[in-house]
């Protein structure tokens, strides 16, 4: 592997050079696998935070109807589809919260625990209290209880759209994560809900799902219609069409700068090479007189790339994941309003290749101008 | 090389060569004159496989090294000729030693550590025999002109040539070291019996060549042998 030997040799006796090359593809690499991972993740989280803790897609009654009737049958069908995680067959009502004198509007959903927590995480998201949904117990969002001064044992009277009243004793304290969701979400078991409806049991408001990869949602949603094609079926993209749009803009922005990171890159790799091709051009021609092929002179040049290439691709992923660890070490550490860094090896590792790859590229203009050179002209030139 | 014609430039041309026939023995010793521009660098080019006759025949040790291609005529060189510039034109990124080692890298050290030990104790036998083996370990930038340029001749030994082509040899060297040259030369033709066309603009060195070739306008025009001329010998 002489040409190999050269190849150090000549990064060797330019040090400086060569720092300065693996330092730009150092920086290019590490600047492209933060900013990638730092969309992708953030783009997860928001994905996360706006559909983590609700249905992806959502059974609900055909048209004309309130409630529909949904098996045991009906949820093995449901459930037998790989890509479904989670299902809750829920009664969904709306209602007013009497405090004292004045009443507050509430989204009452009922289900039974261990489906809701399968989707909204109840237990894990319980703030105050305890919860189990069983009989006359309910619990509310934490704004709900914060701005109304309700606490665990406290007696709630709910006024439904028809004046009727239920009386129910608050529970537990959840928060969800969202301001929103904590002033208004109100959960009770299947039975208090259905019961407060009127439904015969076996009659539910709808059924909520939850599947794997969220934007499969489509598919999803329509191999579903077509197993209860009396249903009418919703999936979470269709209502949050400016949420995707905005995820696409950041993926577009996000593509464009690490298009461009790697093209700056790129170009400063290939002037470096191709200042040390006209640097080494008395050594390249030397080589070829004593009898070296074109080809093998050109592979200089290539191994040149590729060792720069390896060197500052890993010295690059090893910069990124050094500030993703920082970042998301910030991010665990208190309320930063930053998200953690997921860095995904897929990318990381694609990444690598280009880097790696550019490296190789650049060397084109110097393998082709190597290739060319004339032994001669080094020759009578001296 | 039999009627060979050398043209430079395309729109217009300049012959360098017109139709130079002429044959070297083996083991001969020679050397080609002429001026400046007269065509014996452009004869040294070609005996060297470093360009193509625009027409005629260069045959070496039987082969017609105008059928060959680009890369067997690399190979070719590497395996049966050896260079020695005007300017040494070592590698300043290897040592001594390495710089003669190169031409055997690019024919391929073949497997076995045996041969890269018999071919690194050769290349000590060269540097002794050349003077320069207390500087084998340096960089090829920290020893003299003198040095050099016989370090250089080591590296054109390393594969055992069977001819050794230099091209003003001793141009750039001063007087002492000029002479020190040419009696290599002729130490290395003597034990070795490696053929030698010595291309050079000093007739003092020429002089002492066994035959010389004189190049004018592109052509022949004296081929003798050595006592045609009448220059002071280059060795005190």
């Amino acid at each position: 592997m002489l040409e190999l030997r050269i190849a150090l040799r000549f990064l060797w006796r330019n040090k400086v050079q060569s720092l300065l090359i693996i330092l730009g593809i150092a920086i290019g690499i590490a600047v492209q696998v933060f900013v990638g991972s730092l969309i992708t993740s953030l783009q997860d989280s928001l994905v996360d935070e706006t559909v983590g803790s609700s249905a992806h897609v959502s059974l609900e009654p055909g048209d004309g109807q309130t409630a529909f009737a949904f098996t045991a049958e009906n949820r093995a069908t449901v459930s037998a589809d790989p890509r479904v995680t989670a299902l809750a067959p829920v009664q969904s009502l709306s209602a007013l919260v009497a405090v004292g004198e004045t009443s507050v509007p509430v989204a009452v959903k009922g289900g039974e625990l261990t489906d809701l927590d399968s989707i909204y995480g109840l237990s894990e998201k319980l703030v105050d209290g305890e919860i189990s949904l069983t009989g006359d117990r309910i619990a509310v969002g934490k704004e709900l209880a914060e701005q109304n001064g309700l606490a665990p044992g406290d007696a709630l009277r709910l006024v439904l759209a028809d004046g009727s009243t239920v009386e129910t004793v608050l529970e537990g304290v959840f928060d969800l994560g969202a301001q929103a969701a904590n002033e208004r979400s109100v959960f009770s078991g299947l039975e208090l809900a259905g019961s407060a409806l009127g439904r015969p049991a076996g009659q539910v408001s709808a059924v909520e799902v939850q599947i794997a990869d969220v934007f499969t949602s489509p598919e999803v949603a329509t191999d579903l219609g077509a197993a209860f094609p009396q249903l009418a079926v919703t999936e979470w993209q269709a209502k949050n069409s400016d949420l995707l749009t905005a995820l696409q803009s950041q993926s577009t922005s996000s593509y464009m700068i690490q298009v461009f990171v790697i093209i700056a890159v790129m170009l400063g790799i290939a002037s470096t090479l191709a200042i040390s091709a006209v640097q080494k051009t008395r050594q390249i021609g030397i080589l070829k007189a004593l009898g070296m092929s074109d080809a093998k002179t050109g592979l200089v040049f290539l191994y040149q790339a590729g060792i720069l290439g390896v060197i500052g691709t890993v010295l690059g992923i090893a910069v990124s994941l050094a500030l993703i660890a920082v970042f998301s070490s910030v991010a665990r550490s208190g309320d930063s309003g930053l998200f953690p860094i997921e860095p995904r090896l897929g990318f990381v590792l694609l990444s690598a290749g280009i880097g790696i790859a550019i490296a190789l590229i650049s060397a084109i203009i110097p393998f082709r101008k190597t290739a060319r050179l004339d032994p001669i002209q080094v020759i009578q030139g001296g | 090389m039999s009627d060979v014609t050398k043209e430079y430039g395309t729109t217009v041309k300049t012959k360098a060569l017109r139709g130079v026939s002429f044959r070297v023995e083996n083991k001969e010793f020679l050397s080609i004159i002429g001026q400046s521009g007269s065509g014996k660098s452009t004869l040294l080019n070609l005996l060297g496989l470093l360009d193509r006759p625009t027409e005629g025949t260069v045959s070496l040790l039987g082969t017609d090294v105008g059928a060959l291609s680009k890369k067997e005529r690399a190979a070719f060189r590497n395996k049966h000729l050896g260079f020695v510039f005007q300017f040494h034109h070592l590698l300043p990124e290897f040592s001594v030693r390495e710089n003669l080692l190169i031409p055997t890298w690019i024919g391929g050290l073949k497997g076995a550590a045996s041969t890269a030990t018999q071919t690194r104790k050769r290349a000590e036998e060269i540097l002794d025999f050349l003077g320069v083996g207390q500087v084998a370990d340096k960089s090829a930038e920290q020893i003299s002109g003198g040095q050099k340029q016989r370090v250089a001749i080591g590296r054109a030994l390393m594969n055992s040539p069977d001819i050794l082509l230099a091209d003003e040899p001793t141009g750039n060297l001063d007087t002492e070291n000029s002479a020190l040259v040419y009696d290599l030369f002729r130490r290395i033709h003597d034990e070795m019996g490696t053929t030698f066309v010595i291309v050079t603009h000093d007739r003092a060195i020429a002089q002492q060549t066994d035959r010389i070739i004189e190049v004018t306008d592109g052509l022949i025009s004296e081929d003798v042998k050595n006592e045609y001329l009448d220059a002071p010998a280059i060795r005190p």
